[in-house]
């Protein structure tokens, strides 16, 4: 566990110092800050088009981050040789997947908690409340999903040659399960065999990210989920994280790393 | 020398330009940047604002989307014929599997309108609705020509957000948008009448709405017919609390010539012409 | 005196990308053995097979067959590496960590308490001169300085072996004399070095024994004295080993 934490740290390190955090943060601010400034028929107190604009840039933001920072862990440490000097002091290479997916995990924790706070300070300005517990439950579920798809960035990273390609064919996967992931097995049943159970096993087979986009609730003020499906929620993306970052152990095994 | 060349030309033929007919020069930003799409986007927003009035909770392109064909923010308004049908409550449909079961506990769940107190039924927070004005006025912006923007932004500002100024404001733009349109005619004579209780405007308003859908031709007087009874029965209702009982009659034939419930304002007419007396007959004489 | 690295008829073979293509080898069966103590070179033309048997050693590539350890230990096990360092040819560390955060990080793997790690930090980068950078990142160093900091990374854990891929490339003579410094003080502390070179000038003053590899196959081993026998000097001794014979030869 330690080479695990140690490892973790020098990603979040890397994360705060290079720029990417700053830049996306600074220009939801800005954003926000321009929608909020809006004139709408004299009224202070419309709330619910800056949450959701907020939210849609937090959103984006927290998927660039997830998705560009693990895609570039490993072949960056091959590009820039750093990984020798790393796999020859007494670290596996099962410590080094797991330290990086942490890492990169709870740099996105630590980037989702400022993007929170500046959207609960936003709301509050104009509903004047703060339904921690409903953040609560935003974030949590938030967080999980985009362990998810650093689980999903880390894999890309060692099954793809380039960065570049892993990071667009992650955003269109998690882009295309984010949109109609959800609509699946509707859209199989208007299909002929054999695409049906094709597209149908797809739906059982991929992480549902949707599951864990509850903007609309936050947005609208919805009671709170139920804890038990919360829970459950938060144990279905372990489960998937597990299984992505299993993968990502058995290809990096038998990859070269010189 | 080329730089010079290309900035003196362009600056000799602007005027030109401005003038051609289909030049996208002339207008706002939006208009020259977003061409024709902008109207797409303009639908797009309308149905946001319907969808923030259901608090979240409304069908994608893949449910059953029967019961929203038309916008039930504008349907509350009384003013806009409802193609709706089917069950709103239900249109997510039974659950399909066990992901499906399990993924409704993490959106909007059930049917709520804001101005009824939304998705936690609290009455006294019925002027949430102003959450929708955001986008009707982004969709008016985006396309000028959508009529009903006006009216149901007009409509939910007065009444639930008490702002009449600012709900004139918004059917004076319209009218300038457009001209002798009937719709924003009427909703204008409904602000004066139960917002400004000036019933002479109103009168004056409405009746100039009564002629500017008379002039439509018979093809166009079928598409909506719906907006004409309402007029006529306003105006009817505005004479007989005039005491003008005949004229309020003559209005209420004139609704019940336009109207799919014409038993119903037969009712009306039956309870005017007790009123007056059995000799009277408004039928012969419906104004429009 | 014992081994502390030590192969045994270690192959290994690289497949072929093409289809049907014969895979290539670089290893043939290697019997190698380094004692505790002394410093090693291991010598060999480009593509001989020295960076191939390195990377065997620390667990990068796996053997077809045969075997590799250290301290006895199967090369394949982590704990291989726990007292060994390694400084690789071309040394790039992570650029957004300063020289203390790097060393800090190296020294948590290696499991060293915090006081024990900041007094091996401030010994390390006062030994390779970088006391007045340690708090600049990594990606401000000149060459030399990422050279000397790969070097104290190399020793953060104050390794029984010290395993060196080409130490002295890219620097200058002041480097490379710092450097045989550093080989020679550690050698006098009881190391284990074991390095390869090119610079045979080098090899001739600190090692021990010399090992010279060429397409894969140990051509000689022993004292530097026994390997130059009658020729003038290494070098030339090197040559005809390999098979690239000089005037004086017959």
């Amino acid at each position: 566990m330690r080479n695990i934490f140690a490892v973790a740290g020098v990603v979040i390190k890397e994360l705060y110092r290079r720029k990417d955090f700053y830049v996306l943060f600074i220009v939801t601010i800005l954003i926000c800050l321009v929608m909020a400034s809006v004139n709408i028929f004299n009224d202070a107190k419309i709330a619910r088009y800056l949450k959701e604009i907020c939210l849609l840039l937090v959103w984006v933001s927290s998927l660039i981050i997830a998705i560009t920072t693990p895609a570039r862990q490993i072949p960056a440490e091959r590009e820039n040789r750093t990984l020798l000097p790393l796999l020859a002091k007494p670290l596996t290479r099962l410590e080094l997947i797991v330290g990086k997916f942490l890492g990169c995990w709870l740099a996105c924790g630590v980037a989702l908690l400022c993007f929170y706070i500046f959207f609960g300070a936003l709301s509050a300005t104009r509903e004047h409340e703060w339904p921690l517990l409903q953040y609560f439950q935003a974030v949590m579920l938030h967080w999980f999903m985009l362990g998810i798809v650093v689980a999903l960035s880390l894999l890309g990273s060692l099954v793809f040659a380039a960065p570049s390609s892993n990071s667009t064919i992650c955003f269109v996967v998690v882009g295309g399960i984010l949109f109609v992931g959800r609509h699946l097995d509707q859209i199989a049943l208007t299909l002929k065999e054999p695409v049906r159970t094709i597209v149908y096993s797809l739906y059982f087979a991929i992480p549902h990210l949707e599951l864990f986009d509850v903007r609309d609730l936050v947005i609208h003020n919805w009671p709170l989920i139920p804890w038990t499906y919360f829970c459950l929620a938060l144990l279905y993306a372990l489960a998937y994280m597990t299984v992505f970052l299993t993968g990502a152990c058995l290809v990096f095994r038998r990859k070269a790393v010189n | 020398m080329l730089f010079i060349f290309c900035f003196g030309l362009a600056a000799k033929l602007q005027p030109q330009f401005q003038a051609m007919p289909l030049s996208r020069a002339k207008g706002d930003i939006l208009n020259v940047v977003l061409g024709d799409s902008r109207r797409l986007f303009a639908n797009e927003f309308y149905v946001k604002a319907d969808a923030y009035y259901h608090s979240g909770y409304y069908p994608t392109m893949f449910d059953d989307n029967a019961a929203f064909k038309t916008a039930h923010m504008a349907e509350d308004t009384g003013a806009v014929n409802s193609k709706n049908k089917g069950d709103e409550a239900g249109f997510l449909g039974p659950k399909r599997n066990w992901i499906d079961a399990f993924s409704r506990h993490f959106y909007p769940d059930h049917h709520s309108h804001l101005d009824e107190g939304g998705p936690t039924d609290e009455l006294g927070k019925s002027d949430q609705v102003r959450e929708i004005l955001p986008w009707l006025k982004l969709s008016a912006d985006l396309d000028p020509d959508n009529v009903q923007t006006y009216t149901v932004t007009a409509f939910w500002l007065r009444e639930r957000m008490h702002k009449v100024a600012e709900a004139d404001a918004v059917l004076h733009e319209g009218l300038r948008n457009c001209p002798g349109s009937y719709d924003i005619l009427f909703e204008l004579g409904r602000l004066y009448d139960e917002s400004y209780h000036d019933k002479d405007r109103a009168r004056n308003v409405w009746e100039e709405a009564a002629r500017r859908w008379n002039n439509l031709s018979p093809a166009e007087k079928q598409e909506n017919p719906f907006i004409m009874e309402q007029i006529a029965t306003h105006l009817a209702k505005l004479e007989e609390d005039a005491g003008n009982l005949p004229r309020a009659a003559e209005w209420f034939a004139t609704a019940q010539k336009v109207s799919r419930t014409p038993d119903a304002i037969q009712v009306q007419i039956n309870r005017l012409k007790g009123k007056l007396g059995e000799d009277f007959n408004p039928l012969m004489k419906p104004l429009y | 005196m014992s081994a502390i690295l030590q192969t045994e008829k270690l192959r290994v073979e690289f497949s072929s990308r093409e289809l049907r293509g014969v895979p290539k080898i670089a290893l043939h069966g290697l019997d190698l053995e380094v004692r505790a103590g002394e410093v090693f070179g291991f010598l060999g033309p480009n593509g001989a097979g020295k960076t191939t048997t390195m990377n065997v050693l620390l667990g990068f590539v796996p053997p077809t067959s045969g075997a590799a350890s250290l301290f006895g230990i199967d090369v394949r096990q982590p704990i291989a590496r726990q007292r060994i360092g390694y400084l690789p040819e071309l040394t790039y560390y992570y650029k957004f960590l300063t020289a203390e955060e790097l060393l800090r990080f190296y020294a948590k793997i290696f499991g060293l308490a915090r006081a024990e790690a900041d007094r091996r930090i401030d010994e390390l980068l006062k030994l390779v001169e970088l006391e007045h950078a340690r708090k600049r990142l990594i990606k401000s160093y000149s060459k030399g300085m990422q050279q000397r900091v790969g070097l104290a990374q190399a020793l953060i854990n104050n390794p029984d072996l010290l395993i060196l891929d080409e130490p002295t490339s890219g620097l200058d003579p002041l480097g490379r004399m710092k450097v045989r410094e550093i080989i020679q003080r550690l050698k006098n502390e009881g190391k284990t070095v074991f390095f390869s070179s090119h610079e045979l000038g080098e090899v001739e003053t600190v090692c021990d024994r010399v090992a010279i590899i060429h397409q894969g196959q140990l051509k000689a081993i022993g004292r530097v004295s026994e390997i130059t026998g009658s020729h003038a000097n290494l070098e030339k001794a090197f040559l005809e080993i390999i098979g690239f014979p000089t005037p004086t030869s017959p």
